[in-house]
């Protein structure tokens, strides 16, 4: 079973792949341009507001506003 | 015909040393004509046939939002009249990112234009077991693929090679990524354009409109507010039709052409699996840990900002002492007239007085290149966003703000950076309320002046360090209110999200560092010094006219044609005053060996005195004749349109507790507020050469007073003017890089005009308080 959080609410070490990409149209082909979309694995370097991800071989820094929102499906280990 | 190339990529793939190492020194730098994207052209080195590379802004993807961004487009699809038609174009990628890269590939290929793709870090990539099937990737694209590694100019040769036979070689296979249906939308609307404007657009550009929403071509394409109007109907109900295919813009976009990247490499490349944690992961745990991320910070900024005064201050002599000599050149050529004091007290004084800032810039951005080449000052920008969030602003506002501390010309042109529009503009705004160099000597003044160095808590001189460092604390407070206030207001948005790449640490380059610091402080030189130069004589006009000079000049030149003797008597003068020590001391200490050797030297003492108080006297015509010349000047001033002007404005700056020449110093000072120094020296009559480390001044300054006889100074007045001083938007350089960078005259004048009025009211309260206290 897929266990769906927002990225925020990832802990350190985390590591899942993107769902879904909430916010204005902008706003998603923005975070899409830069690699953040549907399908890709992403792993919660350092939480916090901003976070930092990582994105590929990419460390991406982050802080979503209220009307954006990425939902990451937890990849479960053992 | 030279070929022109255009060269473009995602940030950090190597392009500027791709470029570099392409084209060596022979670079033209420039601006696109109407918005602020730095135009960079360079002839490649060594082939048969000339070619011109056009460096374009690195960009994740080519969807314009904005002017700005449709300038990239622009010179691709050759519609930049100032580049004209483009030959070709180099895509540069990162290898060891190949996938995500080619987002951008896509878009380049959908141009239709000869295209040579560059697999930059191929050492990276190689390193990390990332292995590219080159040949085949050509193949499928079409196109030629070279692998280089720039830093080590790696493959070098291939990639000319390859950009030379571009041309003939033809464009490569365009991707077609989208589904059928977005493609015959794009045919109608085509059409539909055709109808509105009468001229055919790029499909491109077709394509670009109906998939970024909100950007460029959706909304400021056409002029015609009608046909505006009927094009934006027309793409939004393309989009709905699309949507209800299935097919929903702009999400497709990313959708597509990720598929089309997948695709493409799918048999091409293959990637490791398992990824270690690298170097940098490691050094981020610290660098941008909660605490000891900012706690190391601190300590670097402070050392930054140590060694950008304390190493900047022997260079900032030197330039101080080719200033004075350049000064007294020319006095040695031109005899005392108006042509002399407009070049020495016009074109020298105000050009040196900003040049001397040069080895600061320098300095600053010789640090900005570092931290920012081996990656550290996006971690920087990362550890501020959380205060800067709270102020409407965002963490890539940190580095335009700090350099704003050295001078707020570099820290304007810092905030390209920002792509969020209205966060840009707030920081353009804010920028010049932060404490830059050329506030210290108008702080320095006057805080040595009329702030005590009696000891606090035992610390010497603590009460002047508090004091300099409330002026910076008042700039940054004010800088904080300021972007809170505007982002309620007239820039109100929603923060958007703020995402931004941090790249991985390495070491800096020192080409890169070099070349950055290189323009940067030749960008100063050209653009301060021509506007220096501009007011410094347009100032100097108004405080010369209209007075009759004749005067002042003859007695100049009978100073100056009396200048041997007076040195001679100088020399003489010390001589005797040394003697006359050298005596004293064998008296206090009574070395002598009896009484007539003891009657010898008083004797010689008293007949030293005589003779001392002799030169002096021969002295004083010399001394009262420069303090009757400084005079002249200073009713001169009096009776100039300045001084007019300080007469006129003396209501207004009177409730500060300024007198006509402090306020007109202050006018005087538009161009570039540490003039303020020099300009009270001018008025009060002492004759131009003075600084803030000048005894003269000070005491006259202590000294002046009102006509009925009270004091004009006080620590109420010192405070008031440098509050306002701190505040206060009197540098013309600053203002022309606001127009120049936000392409308008209106921010220029909407930040002079609150900057001002915020000064003057800050000023104002200042005084009023402390005159209660
Ligand atoms: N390892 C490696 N580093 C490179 C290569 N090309 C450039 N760099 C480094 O990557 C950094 C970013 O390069 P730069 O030219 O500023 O990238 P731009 O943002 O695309 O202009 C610089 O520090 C370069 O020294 C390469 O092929 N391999
Ligand atoms: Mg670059």
């Amino acid at each position: 079973m897929e266990n769906i959080v927002p990225l925020e609410l990832m802990a350190a070490g985390e590591v899942g792949h993107v769902v879904q990409v909430d916010g204005s149209p902008e706003v998603v082909h923005r975070l899409a341009e830069m690699g953040l979309r549907e399908q890709v694995r992403v792993m919660m370097v350092q939480p916090g507001r901003p976070c930092i991800v990582a994105v590929g071989d990419h460390r991406l820094s982050l802080r979503m506003d209220e009307k954006a929102e990425i939902f990451v499906a937890l990849t479960m280990d053992a | 015909m030279p070929l022109t190339v255009a060269i473009i990529g995602n940030p950090n793939t190597g392009k500027s040393t791709l470029f570099n190492a392409l084209t060596g020194l022979q670079v033209r730098v420039g601006n696109f004509p109407g918005v602020t994207v730095e135009k960079k052209i360079g002839r490649i080195k060594g082939t048969a046939q000339p070619i011109d590379l056009v460096d374009l802004p690195g960009t994740y993807s080519l969807s314009p939002r904005s002017l700005d961004e449709m300038v990239s487009v622009n010179v691709l699809l050759g519609r930049q009249t100032d580049v004209g038609k483009v030959d070709a174009v180099v895509c540069i990628l990162d290898a060891s990112n190949l996938e995500r890269n080619f987002y951008l590939a896509c878009q380049v290929l959908d141009l239709g234009l000869p295209t040579v793709i560059v697999l930059n870090m191929f050492d990276v990539a190689s390193t990390r077991g990332v292995r590219i099937d080159i040949p085949a990737l050509s193949k499928k694209l079409g196109v030629q693929v070279v692998a280089t590694s720039a830093h080590r100019k790696e493959g070098l040769d291939a990639l000319k090679a390859a950009i030379a036979s571009a041309v003939p070689n033809g464009p490569g296979t365009r991707p077609h990524p989208f589904p059928e249906t977005f493609y015959s939308e794009c045919h109608q609307l085509a059409s539909k354009l055709a109808g509105l404007c009468r001229s055919d657009a790029p499909s491109f550009l077709v394509e670009r409109a109906l998939l970024d929403v909100g950007g460029y071509l959706e909304t400021e394409w056409l002029d015609d507010d009608n046909a505006a109007e009927q094009w934006r109907t027309a793409l939004v109900e393309a989009r709905t039709r699309l949507k209800d295919a299935g097919c929903r813009v702009p999400a497709i976009e990313a959708k597509a052409r990720y598929a089309w990247a997948k695709q493409t490499l799918a048999e091409i490349t293959t990637i490791p699996s398992a990824r270690a944690e690298t170097l940098s992961d490691r050094m981020d745990r610290v660098l941008t840990h909660r605490f000891a991320g900012l706690l190391i910070f601190a300590v670097l900024m402070v050392v930054v900002f140590q060694a950008i005064f304390s190493w900047a201050e022997p260079l900032m002599g030197w330039c101080e002492a080719g200033q004075s000599a350049a000064s007294g050149f020319v006095a040695s050529q031109l005899p005392p007239g108006t042509l002399r004091s407009l070049l020495t007290d016009g074109v020298v004084a105000g050009v040196g007085g900003v040049l001397v800032f040069l080895p600061q810039i320098g300095m600053l951005f010789l640090f900005i290149a570092l931290l920012e080449d081996c990656g550290y000052l996006a971690r920087a920008a990362f550890l501020m966003d959380k205060v800067m969030s709270k102020f409407g602003l965002n963490g890539k506002s940190f580095v335009p703000l700090m350099t704003s501390h050295a001078c707020a010309i570099p820290g304007i042109m810092a905030t390209r950076v920002i792509e969020d529009r209205r966060a840009r503009l707030a920081t353009i705004l804010v920028a010049p309320l932060m404490s830059c160099s050329a506030r210290l000597p108008v702080y320095t003044l006057f805080i040595s002046l009329f702030v005590s160095d009696s000891p606090l808590l035992g610390l010497r001189g603590a009460r002047q360090g508090l004091t300099l460092f409330a002026m910076y604390a008042l700039g940054i407070t004010a800088a904080a209110l300021v972007a809170a206030v505007l982002r309620k207001t007239i820039f109100h948005s929603e923060t958007p999200p703020f995402v931004m790449e941090l790249p991985a640490y390495k070491w800096p380059s020192p080409w890169i560092v070099f070349s950055r610091v290189w323009d940067r402080m030749m960008a100063f030189v050209t653009r301060a010094g021509t506007l220096i130069f501009a007011a410094a004589i347009v100032v100097w006009a108004g405080s010369f006219f209209p007075g009759d000079h004749s005067q002042e000049f003859e007695k100049q030149r009978l100073i100056e044609a009396a200048e041997p003797i007076k040195s001679d008597l100088l020399l003489q003068e010390a001589r005797t005053v040394e003697a006359l020590d050298k005596l004293n001391q064998r008296i206090s200490h009574a070395a002598w060996e009896n009484a007539t050797e003891r009657d010898d030297i008083l004797k010689l003492t008293a007949s030293t005195q005589t003779e001392l108080a002799k030169l002096k006297a021969k002295l004083k015509p010399f001394e009262d004749a420069s303090d009757e010349v400084n005079h002249m000047r200073a009713s001169l001033v009096e009776q100039s349109f300045l001084g007019w002007l300080g007469h006129l404005i003396e209501p207004i700056v009177k409730p500060l507790g300024w007198d006509w020449k402090i306020g007109v110093g202050t006018l005087l000072s538009f161009p570039a507020r540490e003039l303020v120094v020099t300009n009270l020296g001018i008025i009060y009559g002492l004759g131009q050469d003075v600084d803030e480390s000048d005894q003269q001044l000070w005491s006259t300054i202590r000294e002046a007073k009102w006509p009925d006889g009270r004091p004009v100074y006080g620590v109420p007045v010192a405070l008031s003017i440098m509050v306002f001083f701190s505040l206060c938007a009197q540098c013309a350089a600053t203002l022309m890089t606001i127009r120049r960078e936000t392409n308008s005259w209106r921010w220029p004048l909407v930040t002079f005009s609150y900057m001002t009025s915020l000064a003057y009211l800050a000023a104002l309260v200042t005084y009023q308080v402390a005159i209660r206290i």
